[in-house]
């Protein structure tokens, strides 16, 4: 089922958690809303599964508008973030009562349950009561439990976040698995970038109730346009320059900072500056021969982190700016201490110019 | 969403009726009769003014905060070595101890009173024991005795609350004082004390309050040691609204205590709680031989003490009587049979009122915890606070402001039981509201939201979840708020009439005119209707009903 939102407000108080949202969510896609605690993702999804109604704009399911629609027959399929398992109720109960609510024949939600079960892997454990499972058994009975019911939509708030590093990274693998098994369009809430990359098809950025930027996990990291995206998704040098020329053929910036200067590619900059994302990857690490050489800079290591599989430098970067560098394989590279020299270079093809 | 959104509106709109109807609106009626004159009805500050002139007005304020004071001194004196010894050391029959200790705050203290007129009482079994020997017993009657009894019915409370408190330090607290270099007493005066001091406080003001709005114990071994709550008890029933003006100002007065001892706690004692999850209790020390013996001797004598009078008014009611003589050692049911075969009905009128209030307690306690902790705002904290205010008022007052105001006019309630059921569902249903917001605010909002989004609107949502999740807090306060209807006395006996009268009224007048048999029989009932539901509630949920209170 295609979720389309067109110009989504809601306000409460003075604040404005939703702010204008407009976007498109595919059939079967798996849909990211990401951003910081209180840029509005939770009310948007919460706006989609009706327990808000919006100030202003439209919700519609396919081409119905669902606006008026109350949150129990929206036919979506939820997984909180605390789980909300209803404590009362066993793992099969839990599970069933969707179906109950349906009023599904007793065959039927027998069959449905038994394979939903199997399918999250919870075979056994039908009549525990929620109190006696793990973490991670809880997370499978919530996500069994809004499977179960064929809903057109699955929202997830926040699903992984009270579960410990290692099963985060199994769940979401699974979760993963099983969304593309059911093709179902989910709509997936998180603050954590990296959590949003792995599962997402399409993630939609946002910062403080607005959308920042939408694109596949690739294109925003990329290709972020904006500061706060840049920032938020990945790490990320940000470098400020001055323009001092530009060439529309070839659609080069010049731009400089103290002495060095760089082409970069892109269009036109509006003002006498340009704020360029530079990933602490991109940078070239070259050796002490090159120096002198043109966009060779050299620059004092302030801070050397050691992480195994890479190191991390801080180091002194054009115009008094300090950069990041990322350098795997240290090993084979030359582990170099605080206070070391450090040459290297930002090819010219990378830096990415921000919205201003 | 918005069905859902005006049903709770429509709640909101009938509690806040009910509770200005039945707290606020009555109060505000004797404030007003306490300024009018009581002969010309003009506005006046007669009655104030008398309190004031009065030597005998004034001593009874005086006699209020006198025992009020001694009651809490000892209470706190007994009750934190009790909560030390069983909480910190090894004391044989640690668990019955911890048990028996709080029995004493649910059990009525007016029939605690009884029990010690029919032993130190002027025809007492120790007067009868003693007097031929030629040795004088010490008299139970005035503060002396009032004192006792307060001492012994509230210590349970200064227990319960500085037990809490030590088990919630953690062994680290101490260890790291330990290794700063502090010995053990230091240890005790520079950090376990100051952190467990809130919690005395709390316990102390929770007494005081208790002792100044007390009733029953004072009208009945106080004599012509007047105390507040009873003359102005008094007042308004001498020929039945024989001066409510002058009821209204006393009740006034009681009433600026009470509730500055409520705002007092909550305000400032609360707020200074040093609350900890303790991740490693406190060890349990064992004491040498002749400590243990004399701590397990101090818990098991103090529990003695306080539970005696029970056993005597029990034995003694099925003791043969005459009066006020007792003759011990020869049993008889008479006083039983005639209980429930002459005069059953104020067993029924107390069965069914409590049952009744109850009912309609329940009911309102599940909505308005459910506003409570769930749409939290400006007007929930106003219900909240209307909620609670009955219970920094007392009794007595409560009793006077409800018959004073209902006794004319459109809505006429003094003179039916109507009246008993309101102050009594009013006056208990905090507990409810207690049990049953705790265990909602432990449960996420997003379990009733599960619900809906599976497909079952709201209002059966709420059924279906939140109810079944409620269930024990709901059965617990329900069963508080019975035991506790029982062994009202201090409104009860304002409100009630003729046919109307509950066991305690029955209990009360029968002391009062010596008739000690019967009121024993009657007491005995009583007594055992309120252990036997907590007793049941104790071993199905495992709930410790003190914690509760």
């Amino acid at each position: 089922m295609r979720v389309e939102l067109t110009g989504i407000t809601k306000t409460f108080g003075k604040v404005k958690a939703v702010d204008g949202v407009t976007l498109t969510i595919g059939e079967g896609d798996f849909f990211t809303l990401l951003g910081p605690s209180g840029c509005g993702k939770t009310t948007l999804l919460r706006i989609i599964a009706g327990f808000y109604t919006p100030d202003d704009g439209d919700i519609r399911f396919d081409a119905r508008r669902v606006n008026d629609v109350p949150a129990h027959r929206r036919e979506t399929g939820m997984v909180f973030q605390n789980y909300a398992l209803f404590p009362h109720l066993t793992v099969f109960d839990n599970i069933a009562y969707g179906l109950r609510a349906r009023k599904i024949p007793r065959w039927e939600t027998t069959a449905r349950i038994g394979a939903i079960i199997k399918s999250v892997q919870l075979d056994g454990l039908e009549d525990r009561s929620p109190s006696q499972l793990s973490g991670g058994q809880q997370q499978r009975v919530a996500l069994a439990r809004a499977l179960v019911i064929s809903p057109k939509i699955l929202l997830m708030d926040e699903p992984l976040s009270n579960l410990d590093a290692k099963l985060r990274v199994s769940m979401r693998e699974e979760i993963r698995r099983l969304q593309k098994e059911l093709g179902i369009t989910t709509i997936y809430v998180t603050h954590d970038q990296e959590e949003a990359m792995a599962v997402s098809d399409r993630v939609a950025i946002l910062n403080r109730g607005r959308l920042e930027q939408l694109g596949t996990p690739a294109e925003i990291y990329h290709r972020p346009q904006s500061r706060f995206t840049a920032e938020f998704m990945g790490a990320s040098n940000i470098i400020e320059m001055d323009v001092i020329g530009y060439d529309p053929k070839e659609s080069l910036i010049a731009a400089e900072a103290g002495s060095y200067r760089l082409h970069i590619r892109g269009e036109q900059p509006a003002g006498g500056r340009v704020t360029l994302s530079v990933r602490p990857e991109w940078i070239r690490v070259v050796d002490d021969t090159s120096a002198g050489k043109p966009g060779i800079l050299c620059g004092t290591i302030l801070n050397s982190t050691f992480l195994g599989a890479m190191i991390r430098y801080r180091v002194s970067g054009p115009g008094g700016a300090s950069l990041t560098i990322e350098v795997h394989d240290p090993e084979a590279r030359g582990i170099r201490a605080k206070g070391d020299l450090l040459w290297y270079q930002i090819p010219p093809d990378r830096p990415v110019v921000l919205r201003a | 969403m918005t069905k859902h959104f005006k049903a709770w509106n429509l709640i909101v709109a009938l509690t806040f009726t009910i509770l200005f109807f039945a707290v606020l609106y009555p109060l505000l009626n004797i404030f007003r009769a306490s300024f009018v004159h009581p002969e010309t009805g003009v506005f006046s500050l007669k009655s104030y003014a008398s309190i004031f002139n009065y030597p005998f007005y004034l001593r009874c304020l005086r006699n209020s905060l006198f025992v009020s004071a001694l009651g809490t001194l000892f209470a706190v004196a007994i009750g934190i070595p009790f909560a030390f010894l069983l909480a910190r050391y090894r004391i044989p029959g640690k668990n019955l101890l911890k048990t028996l200790g709080t029995l004493p705050l649910i059990l009525p203290t007016f029939i605690g009173a009884e029990a010690w007129l029919i032993l130190l009482g002027r025809n007492g079994m120790f007067a009868k024991l003693f007097q031929p020997l030629g040795i004088e017993i010490p008299s139970i009657y005035g503060w002396k005795g009032i004192v006792l009894v307060f001492a012994l019915q509230f210590f349970p409370f200064v227990f319960l609350m500085v037990s809490s408190a030590i088990n919630a330090i953690d062994r680290s607290l101490e260890e790291a004082a330990t290794n700063l270099g502090a010995g053990r007493l230091r240890v005790f005066l520079t950090v376990t004390l100051p952190v467990i001091m809130p919690s005395i406080l709390s316990g102390g003001l929770v007494v005081f309050y208790l002792c100044i709005e007390n009733f029953g114990v004072p009208v009945l071994i106080g004599e012509d040691f007047r105390v507040l709550s009873v003359q102005a008890y008094n007042e308004f029933i001498s020929e039945m609204g024989g001066n409510p003006s002058m009821a209204g100002a006393l009740s006034m007065v009681l009433l600026a205590i009470t509730l500055s001892l409520t705002l007092l706690q909550k305000y400032w004692v609360e707020r200074k709680n040093y609350a900890m999850t303790s991740l490693n209790p406190l060890e349990v020390k064992r004491l040498g031989p002749l400590g243990t013996f004399l701590g397990w001797l101090f818990c098991a004598g103090l529990v003695f003490v306080a539970l005696f009078p029970f056993a005597v008014v029990m034995v003694s009611s099925i003791t043969k009587t005459q009066g006020p003589v007792m003759y011990w050692g020869q049993f008889s049911l008479d006083n039983f049979i005639r209980a429930v075969t002459i005069a059953p009905r104020p067993i029924i009128n107390s069965f069914f009122l409590a049952t009744t209030a109850t009912l309609i307690g329940i009911v309102f306690g599940v909505a308005v915890s459910y506003l409570l902790v769930r749409r939290r705002g400006v007007v929930s904290y106003l219900i909240d606070v209307l909620v609670m205010l009955p219970l920094a008022i007392a009794g007595t007052v409560q009793g006077i402001a409800l018959a004073a105001t209902y006794n004319r006019g459109v809505i006429v309630l003094t003179g039916t039981w109507m009246i008993l059921v309101l102050a009594y569902f009013i006056r208990k249903a905090p507990y409810s509201i207690k049990t049953t917001s705790s265990l909602l605010q432990q449960i996420d909002a997003s379990i009733e939201e599960a619900s809906i989004n599976l497909g079952v609107p709201p209002v059966r949502s709420f059924i279906k979840v939140v109810i079944p999740v409620m269930l024990p807090g709901i059965i617990a306060g329900g069963i508080i708020m019975w035991v506790t209807t029982l062994a009202e006395l201090s409104s009860t006996i304002v409100l009630y009439y003729g046919p109307w009268a509950t066991m305690t009224v029955e209990i009360f007048q029968r002391i009062g005119s010596g008739d000690f048999g019967p009121a024993s029989a009657y007491a005995t009932i009583l007594i055992i209707s309120v252990l036997i539901p907590l007793f049941i509630l104790n071993r199905v949920s495992g709930k410790d009903i003190a914690s509760s209170l």
